[in-house]
């Protein structure tokens, strides 16, 4: 009788261990591996990590992603890049998430010439790659040259460098007005833009299109974009009689730029890009100067581009405790993949890029539609960007105009520009 | 026939009697023949990409032993040579679609020309002054990239050159053995007359020229060579990357390779080579794969490493071991294992 109990036990838990295996078979965990790829020890990788850990635990908790009958769930794989210090690293940190971890999507990447190199691994592998960090219109105009090889390339933030230009236009359009209304003289514009590829075609722009429209361009000034003191350029900026700077600065030559330029007190209006001032710790950078410095950005703090803008922000600086710069841009991308995916009805990467090509999304920076090159479109109804000012040690939004004057964009928190006091103070007394 | 059995046995009596008698020589033949059969084995991608940039590596710190090692010109700046080729090899190839076949010597020719133009002005220098104008070059460079950036890209690069070859398998086919050859080349021309007055040179310089030597010549001639094989890696690996940017020509790239170098044993051609094919696929398995360690620190860890290896190896790892299991002959001067108490060859003693 005993060993009769004994059996039945063994019997019951064999069937137990049978039931939880065919269980768990009926409940095979499908993943979508995406491997989010920066300079994890800086905070432009973080920042890509931290958008995309967000999107993936949301899409998670909410079901995953829906292929047919099958729910994915979104992996994300960590892949340090090391690209700011080398660029063969990143493109062997490519290939080893593609070969090695099986990634099925990259995203992320900063440095221009990393950023071609990753861009070179994923189309060998016919990997999607998905940039959340390099604006060189080169990656794109790839996609043009050779669409078989390259489609499965797309570019989510920020705006390609040709548009930037014309951002950079529009700001100072709109800080050249402010000059003449404010201080009643025209404006003389000098050009304070780093010596590196990328700014060579917004000087020669303002060069030849600026001066048409009533801005007098007085000169450009070069620094090296490591560059650690512009005051000769600035004394020699105020020299010449300038009461606008236009920058085009992406480097560490942002911080003291902006430093001497209000510890100098120089007369002119500082406007255009300067990548160091759409950081949180700008003003600590600087050692408390560089207030009124205006740049362009993918998000302020308060600014609604989207319905999905204000709670992403919340979101990101709960988790991280940092305003979200353009390379948080995984989290949008990881949206528009998810929906490619689930209209696609498939995992194939040839699938999702013709769904990608269709995406008409509403994201975090605004309405996502790819180009012909699969370049972000931008424009007003589109991705449109931001101009952001630092008021008082807050960075708050100022472009598109609240009064809706740029094509009748009107963005919920926008404040207006201030010329800095000691421009007004300069020219009026 | 009767040629080709002659020189089957021939091979083989070498090889019984100079190589397999010497561990350290047997070692090496042995890791070349599985690195060279290696894609049998395993077709990773991965792996056969670590071991091509490994490759490529390894030609380039060979040259650097090739002219600081050898004739004690020490170069700070060697990423130049690299990066005169990579840039030649790629613009050819991008504007005018030349084959890697046709670029990579004519961006080794470009180097050439960079190691003449270095040579020439710092001829007159000597050690640490030699050091930091050589370091000058590839910084005045990337100013050069920077200034004519519609043509070179930029602080980007340009991407979209032509691969080596179609396929990775193809690839390390080209470049293990150009690197075997390569490395065999640089050994016999360090072994050979020419490398004897290097060695001079480097030693005692003035003696060098009291005895004849037009050392001018001879450095030059350095500086040339070394530029020949640097920009030969510097052409395969744009062509590897499909890349060409400024990161060639960076300051890490000239001291990654002296580290390389100095952890393998300087003047000794396979010491450098070693040192990368120890290095740089432990950095990217064990260090970056499976200790996760971040790409910045790595150099610092390098960096320990070779202080160890200098603190207790001062000659370098490569050269320790052997002198830890060879010992030379003092008659013949013939290499012998070092549990030999007699030369293999006179049989002089050996203690």
């Amino acid at each position: 009788m005993k060993w009769l109990t004994k059996g039945a036990i063994i019997l019951l838990i064999a069937c137990l261990v049978l039931a939880a295996v065919s269980c768990g078979e009926e409940e095979e965990v499908k993943e979508l591996r995406i491997g989010v790829i920066g300079p994890m020890q800086f905070q432009h990788g973080q920042h890509h990590w931290a958008g995309a850990t967000l999107a993936a635990d949301e899409i998670n908790a909410a079901g995953g992603i829906q292929v047919g009958e099958d729910s994915y769930t979104v992996t994300l794989v960590q892949v340090d890049s090391n690209e700011l210090v080398s660029v063969t690293d990143a493109s062997s940190a490519a290939e080893e998430a593609i070969t090695l971890d099986n990634v099925d999507v990259l995203m992320g990447t900063i440095r221009s010439e990393a950023a071609l190199a990753v861009q070179e691994v994923a189309m060998d592998y016919e990997t999607i790659f998905m940039v959340c960090g390099s604006s060189t219109v080169e990656m794109s105009n790839k996609v043009a040259d050779d669409y078989d090889r390259y489609k499965y390339w797309f570019r989510i933030t920020p705006v390609n460098d040709l548009y930037l230009g014309q951002l950079n236009f529009l700001l100072v359009g709109m800080v050249a007005q402010k000059i003449g209304a404010e201080l009643m003289m025209p404006p003389k514009l000098a050009v304070m833009a780093e010596k590196a590829a990328w700014t060579e075609s917004i000087v020669a722009a303002a060069q030849a299109y600026l001066p048409p429209q009533g801005i007098e361009v007085i000169g450009v000034w070069q620094p090296s974009d490591k560059a650690t003191d512009v005051t000769a350029e600035l004394t020699a900026i105020e020299d010449a009689g300038a009461n606008m700077i236009m920058t085009a600065l992406s480097g560490t030559v942002g911080i003291p730029y902006a430093r001497a330029w209000e510890e100098l007190e120089i007369p002119a209006a500082s406007v255009g890009i300067n990548v160091m001032a759409q950081a949180d710790d700008f003003f600590e950078n600087t050692g408390g100067f560089g207030n009124y410095e205006t740049t362009l950005n993918t998000l302020a703090r308060d600014v609604e581009l989207t319905e999905m803008t204000l709670p992403f922000i919340d979101a990101f600086i709960e988790e991280t405790g940092e305003m979200p710069t353009y390379n948080a841009g995984t989290y949008d991308a990881i949206y528009i993949l998810k929906e490619a995916i689930e209209r696609a009805d498939s995992v194939d990467a040839d699938d999702i890029v013709v769904e990608l090509e269709n995406t008409d999304y509403d994201g975090v920076a605004g309405h996502f539609v790819f180009d012909d090159n699969h370049d972000v479109t931008w424009g007003p109804g589109y991705i449109t960007a931001l101009g952001v000012q630092w008021q008082d040690g807050e960075l708050v939004g100022i472009w598109p105009p609240a009064d809706g004057s740029w094509n009748g964009v009107v963005y919920e928190g926008i404040v207006d520009y201030e010329l800095p006091s000691w421009v007004v103070e300069y020219w009026t007394q | 026939m009767n040629i080709l059995s002659f020189y089957v046995s021939r091979s083989y009596q070498f090889l019984r009697g100079e190589i397999l008698v010497i561990p350290s020589r047997t070692i090496a033949l042995l890791l070349c023949l599985f690195l060279l059969f290696f894609p049998l084995i395993s077709a990773n991608d991965f792996i056969l990409r670590v071991l091509i940039l490994a490759s490529i590596y390894a030609i380039f710190a060979a040259s650097w032993d090739l002219l600081s090692g050898y004739t004690g010109q020490i170069n700070f700046g060697h990423a130049l040579f690299f990066g005169v080729a990579a840039y030649t090899a790629g613009l050819l190839n991008y504007n005018l679609d030349l084959a890697p076949w046709a670029t990579i010597p004519i961006g080794a020719l470009a180097a050439v020309v960079a190691g003449l133009v270095i040579g020439i002005p710092c001829l007159r220098l000597r050690g640490t002054y030699l050091a930091f104008a050589t370091l000058a070059f590839p910084l005045i460079l990337l100013g050069v990239v920077s200034a004519i950036s519609s043509i070179t890209g930029g602080e980007r690069g340009f991407s979209g050159v032509d691969p080596l070859a179609g396929s990775r398998v193809a690839s390390y086919y080209i470049v293990f053995p150009s690197m075997m050859v390569l490395g065999f080349i640089m050994w016999k021309i360090a072994d050979s007359n020419t490398g004897l007055i290097f060695h001079a040179i480097r030693e005692d310089e003035v003696t060098a020229r009291a005895s004849g030597i037009n050392t001018t010549r001879y450095k030059l001639l350095a500086f040339c060579l070394s530029g020949l094989f640097a920009g030969i890696a510097g052409g395969m690996y744009v062509h590897f990357m499909k890349v060409a940017g400024p990161s060639t020509l960076e300051l890490l790239l000239s001291f990654q390779v002296i580290i390389w170098a100095v952890f393998g044993g300087i003047a000794t051609i396979y010491g450098p080579i070693a040192g990368v094919f120890i290095l740089y696929p432990l950095r990217e398995f064990l260090l970056s794969r499976y200790l996760h360690v971040p790409g910045e620190l790595t150099m610092l860890i390098f960096a320990c490493i070779v202080l160890i290896v200098l603190l207790f190896m001062p000659q370098g790892l490569i050269t320790w071991l052997r002198d830890k299991t060879e010992k030379i002959c003092p008659r013949c001067k013939l290499q012998n294992v070092a549990t030999r108490s007699k030369c293999r060859v006179c049989t002089a003693d050996l203690d």
